[in-house]
């Protein structure tokens, strides 16, 4: 998959664009990689009782405690298989470190900054939220994940509450 | 920023915030000199270490404040509060600059020449001669003392002198300091000193060393007892290097904070300068090491290894040793937090015009600094509202008998795992009718909520979000920022804020706070899969449930009750509050637990299945997505690694103590004052749907009657019985009593000015004799609340709510005439909320009122009544004090034949509530002729 930009050798390395690629549902997305933390599996969630619908509940990560977002209620699809763990992004908000859950993590991949195109307009709009725009692979579409209005808005929809 | 710089702002701030309090008690004791030597000292430090540094504007103005507070220490001027303002200017000028450096590292632009003129000018006075900046000085002035030299003393210029010339023996060295030779030993040796302009030879001590070992000498109690304040001005001369010289000015710095706390003798600590954060990162660490020590322990619990067993023992002791450790080095004097207070207090006199004492006991209080940075500003403000709005004008005390100084006491102390601080004034107290008017005015209450709370339940008002009392908004207070962000700060930190208040006698405020943040021992609870922390703290007992306990959980009208030691508590199920799992039956086949809790000062008690252990844990806080949710407090990491949440107990109780009415509190809180004036009633239980029993004081009772069925009649879409050649109503007694075909159906009957009304009950069940002591009250209209009676929880009807439905749509009595007002006392909650709506449905205007607090209260309102309604003890009371002594008493009591008429107007029977609108309508007509 790493060789599939082959258009783009003039093109320095400021302009490129690397994404980890994650799996959410049946779609492929991609998270910059300088806004996640690390990658890890997520183990023994605490679920939290009355805690917003996207939270999926506490985790410990060497001794900090991170909450666990799953991507699959913000996005609005069915929860995962209950023997499916998922994957976590971390990405650190403010003191915080959020666990961002996707179904999968993939590889990183290197995109033209200039190839990202927007999302059209007919999408979604909760969806097109979360999402920077779009970039044509060879097979499917990667879209560009907006990784703190993935998680942002649940801070928000909290404090709007 | 600079090293130097920084560490110069940190030690001057400290230094200007002693100078700003040793001012202010300065002002109050010109006499002092040793404050004004103290004063002074750290003034002048400040000057020199401004000047080495290269801050013109800072020195410039700490100089002129300087020459001012020399002219006092001189006598050429005598200490005045305009002259004390300005040297306060000066010193507020210096923290601006600071500050300004802070924030650059620049001294800003600008310059002071207008302060500096008046400082100056000041200090010119009217004394000739006063035109030389530093004042003549006696003959033997030490210039590196900065006072005379005492009798036998050598100055330490003629000391270096001596000592440089004498080129001493080698061996000879220690001998200058003989005093404090082991300081001596560090000293170095074969350094370069710029004041010789030469090495130094073999056994010679350089001059800056030198005065670094006088200095400590000076310090040392045992050899200096007379020179606590020890000043040392300028022995920065200007040859030293800068470095050298801002050392030695650190140096004398730190020795002025030392020299600052002896007032009753110095006191000298060894102490180091550790950053906050390398605190902080040690208590995370070491709060880590807890948790791992924790994780291990339970491990080690199910295994039978006694080798490992001894050595974990120890490591748990040696580490608990650690943790109080650390947790001592996070300890602060509360009176770090009060520092700023007396000079908040004499600028509040000042400004205003008043005089205040402000009284400060218990600084010494130690606590987590985490927690003391945290109360600061909460307590800032109680401080100066007390200032503010407590305290009278001079003149209004002095019309109310009380001494023009106003007082404002600031006292802490340890108790249990808390310190408590409190903050009282002897000012007017709270205005309870303010309040109250506010409180409705902004929807927080209504009138019929008001007028059945008590004082106390008003004050408490004011902590009420949005709720500021100041009638005018002052440069002080009352900037829309109230006592509800007190009560906020506070709370959000585990502690409780409450006020009590008297009229006219000034208001006290008690803060309740834990002693630390970090660690806190918690109970884990299970609650279906789940578990949850709940901090000890707030446990107050736990009690075991069904099963062969002797404790049940029982249904109150679909709310959950329990009985503990004859008191009805609020029951919440975890699982309810949460939404986890199956909400735990009341049936006695499975065992439960309930976790007793404080929520804000009243027992609440929470249903969970399994209580697991206790354990310490680090409180970390809630994530920004979860705190909204008011059940959780904050998160923690169990021994085992697992992530739990920690339950609010104020939180949980949200969910039904606002629902329960504060009356609960009243009552309580009436029935310990009172307790002999408690008096047991007679009462009619009787079933009126449903199980429980409910309960109908039989004195209001006329009559039990049964009727057929056939007997009832429908007119108007009224159920009546034609009875006594009258038609009588009939009500039910709640909407499930059922009317069974062929049954006779028990009515109670009661009469009242020849009309009567029947409720229509299920059963009648019993009489019993029993003290009633409403625990908790009820919205529900019939229902004035819930007692235990023979041991079950039974609702008691609210009788006069029925009369009034059954008169519904009747001519009103005396809507004509003026409806007249009527003061009813009695301690007795109970007996109050039975009396006051009979009164009121026989036309007259009741004011309900507890205790004596409240009546003094309701006189000094200026409220006029017709007549006094209440218990014997209580009319006397009011009696004695002479407050409306023309009325009319009528006491109202189960035993009139045992009753001292003195001073009573007449003595009626309880049960006899014709008699006593009878007589009530007698003697409030004679009063209207009369």
């Amino acid at each position: 998959m790493s060789t599939q930009h082959t258009a783009s050798n003039e093109l320095s390395a400021e302009a490129m664009n690397e994404y980890v690629s994650v799996r959410i549902g049946d779609q492929l997305f991609g998270a910059p990689v300088d806004q996640i933390r690390e990658v890890f599996a997520p183990q023994s969630v605490t679920h939290v009782p009355r805690a917003p619908d996207e939270v999926a509940g506490l985790l410990n990560l060497r001794g900090r405690i991170v909450t666990a977002i799953d991507a699959r209620r913000r996005m609005g699809l069915p929860p995962r298989e209950k023997t499916e763990t998922g994957m976590a992004l971390g990405v650190e908000r403010g003191n915080e470190i959020f666990g961002l859950i996707v179904d999968s993590v993939g590889e990183v991949l290197r995109r033209p900054r200039s190839e990202l195109e927007p999302v059209p307009a007919h999408v979604d709009a909760n969806w097109r939220s979360m999402v920077k725009g779009v970039h044509r692979l060879e097979k499917e579409l990667l879209a560009v994940l907006d990784v703190s209005a993935v998680i942002g808005t649940v801070a928000r929809k909290n404090e709007a509450a | 920023m600079d090293d130097l710089i920084s560490e110069f702002l940190t030690e001057t701030a400290e230094s200007l915030d002693v100078i700003d309090a040793e001012l202010v008690r300065f002002e109050n004791n010109p006499e002092d000199r040793a404050i004004l030597d103290n004063i002074f000292r750290l003034l002048h430090t400040v000057k020199g270490t401004c000047g080495f540094l290269g801050l013109p504007r800072l020195e410039a103005v700490a100089h002129a404040g300087e020459t001012l507070l020399g002219k006092f220490r001189d006598g050429e001027l005598k200490v005045s509060p305009p002259m004390v303002t300005l040297v306060l200017q000066a010193i507020d000028q210096i923290k601006e600059l600071l500050e300004s450096l802070e924030a650059t590292g620049q001294e800003p632009e600008g310059e002071d020449s207008a302060l500096i003129g008046r400082l100056e000018d000041a200090s010119m006075g009217k004394l000739e001669g006063a035109e030389q900046a530093v004042p003549e000085k006696p003959e033997n002035w030490d210039e590196d003392l900065g006072r005379e030299l005492r009798p036998g003393e050598v100055s330490l210029a003629d000391l270096e002198a001596a000592f440089n010339n004498a080129e001493v023996d080698p061996g000879m060295a220690p001998e200058p300091v003989a005093e404090e030779p082991a300081e001596v030993q560090h000293l170095g040796v074969g350094d370069f000193d710029p004041e010789l302009g030469r090495e130094l030879r073999p056994g010679e001590v350089s001059a800056a060393e030198l005065e670094a070992a006088f200095m400590n000498a000076e310090a040392d109690p045992a050899v200096a007892p007379a020179a606590p304040a020890a000043p040392k001005a300028d022995f920065i001369t200007a040859d030293m290097s800068q470095e050298e010289a801002l050392q030695s000015a650190m140096a004398e710095l730190k020795g002025g904070a030392d020299a600052n706390h002896g007032e009753g003798g110095p006191r000298v600590q060894q102490t180091v300068r550790v950053g906050v954060d390398v605190l902080e990162s040690l208590m995370t660490t070491v709060s880590e090491l807890v948790l791992t020590r924790n994780q291990l322990m339970q491990t080690i619990r199910g295994l039978e290894d006694d080798e490992l067993k001894g050595p974990l023992q120890r490591l748990s002791a040696v580490t608990g040793e650690l943790q109080d450790g650390v947790m001592k080095t996070r300890m602060q004097p509360i009176g770090d937090a009060w520092r700023k207070l007396p000079r908040i207090i004499r600028d509040v006199s000042t400004d205003l015009g008043k005089k205040i004492e402000l009284v400060m006991e218990g600084q010494d209080t130690e606590l987590d600094r985490q927690v003391l940075e945290l109360i600061k500003d909460p307590l800032t403000h109680m401080v100066r509202n007390s200032a503010d709005h407590g305290l009278e004008m001079p003149a209004d005390r002095a019309a109310a008998g009380k001494p023009e100084k106003g007082t404002i006491k600031l006292s802490a102390y340890h108790e249990g795992g808390h310190i408590i601080i409190a903050i009282s004034d002897d000012g007017k107290g709270l205005d309870t009718q303010r309040i109250g008017e506010k409180a409705l005015e902004k929807g927080l209450t209504t009138h019929d909520e008001l007028e059945r709370m008590t004082e106390a339940q008003i004050h408490r008002f004011i902590f009420a979000p949005g709720f500021s009392t100041a009638a005018k908004v002052t440069n002080l207070s009352g900037r829309g920022v109230g006592m509800d962000v007190v009560r906020t700060n506070i709370e959000q930190i585990g502690g409780v804020v409450d006020v009590s208040s008297t009229a006219g006698r000034g208001s006290h405020f008690s803060i309740k706070i834990p002693l630390t943040l970090a660690i806190v021992s918690a109970l884990i609870v299970g609650c279906d899969e789940e578990r949850f922390a709940i901090p000890q703290l707030s446990v107050r007992e736990l009690v075991r449930v069904g099963a062969g306990s002797e404790h049940s959980v029982e249904n109150l009208h679909g709310a959950q009750v329990m009985r503990l030691r004859d008191r009805l508590m609020p029951i919440i199920d975890l699982h309810n509050v949460l939404g986890v799992g199956e909400a735990k039956q009341t049936s006695d086949e499975q065992a439960a637990f309930v976790v007793v809790l404080d929520a804000g000062g009243r027992n609440v008690g929470l249903v969970v299945d399994n209580v697991l252990d206790t354990e310490e844990i680090v409180v970390k806080p809630l994530s920004e997505s979860l705190r909204n949710v008011q059940a959780y407090s904050g998160a923690t990491i169990l021994g085992d690694g697992s992530v739990i949440m920690i339950l609010d107990p104020n939180g949980l109780a949200g969910e039904i103590v606002s629902a329960m009415d504060e009356e609960t509190a009243a009552t309580s809180q009436s029935a310990t004052v009172t307790e002999l004036d408690q008096q047991t009633q007679r009462l009619l239980l009787v079933r009126a749907g449903g199980e429980e029993p409910k309960a109908v004081p039989l004195a209001l009772v006329t009559r039990l009657e049964e009727f057929d069925l056939s007997a009832l009649e429908n007119t108007n879409g009224r159920r009546v019985v034609q009875y006594r050649g009258r038609l009588m109503p009939i009500v039910p007694l709640g909407a499930e009593v059922t009317e069974r075909e062929g049954q006779r159906q028990p009515v109670l009957v009661f009469a009242e000015n020849h009309t009567s009304i029947g409720l229509a009950v299920d059963e009648i069940v019993d009489v019993v004799e029993e003290r009633v002591d409403l625990q908790m009250s009820s919205d529900r209209q019939g229902v004035i609340g819930s007692a235990i009676i023979k041991g079950k929880a039974t609702d008691v009807v609210d009788i006069a709510w029925y009369l009034d439905q059954s008169r519904a749509g009747e001519i009103q009595r005396r809507s004509a005439s003026r409806r007249r007002k009527v003061l009813l006392v009695d301690a007795d909650a109970f007996a109050r909320r039975m009396i006051a709506p009979l009164l009121a449905a026989a036309g007259y205007d009741v004011t309900p009122s507890g205790g004596m607090h409240e009546v003094k209260a309701i006189a000094e309102a200026g409220e006029h009544f017709d007549a006094l309604v209440g218990d014997p003890g209580a009319l006397d009371r009011i009696r004695k004090e002479g407050l409306w002594a023309d009325l009319p008493a009528l006491a109202v009591t189960d035993w009139p034949e045992d009753t001292q008429a003195e001073g009573l107007t007449m003595v009626l029977p309880r049960s006899d509530r014709g008699a006593l609108i009878a007589a009530l309508d007698e003697v409030s007509q004679e009063e209207k002729v009369a």
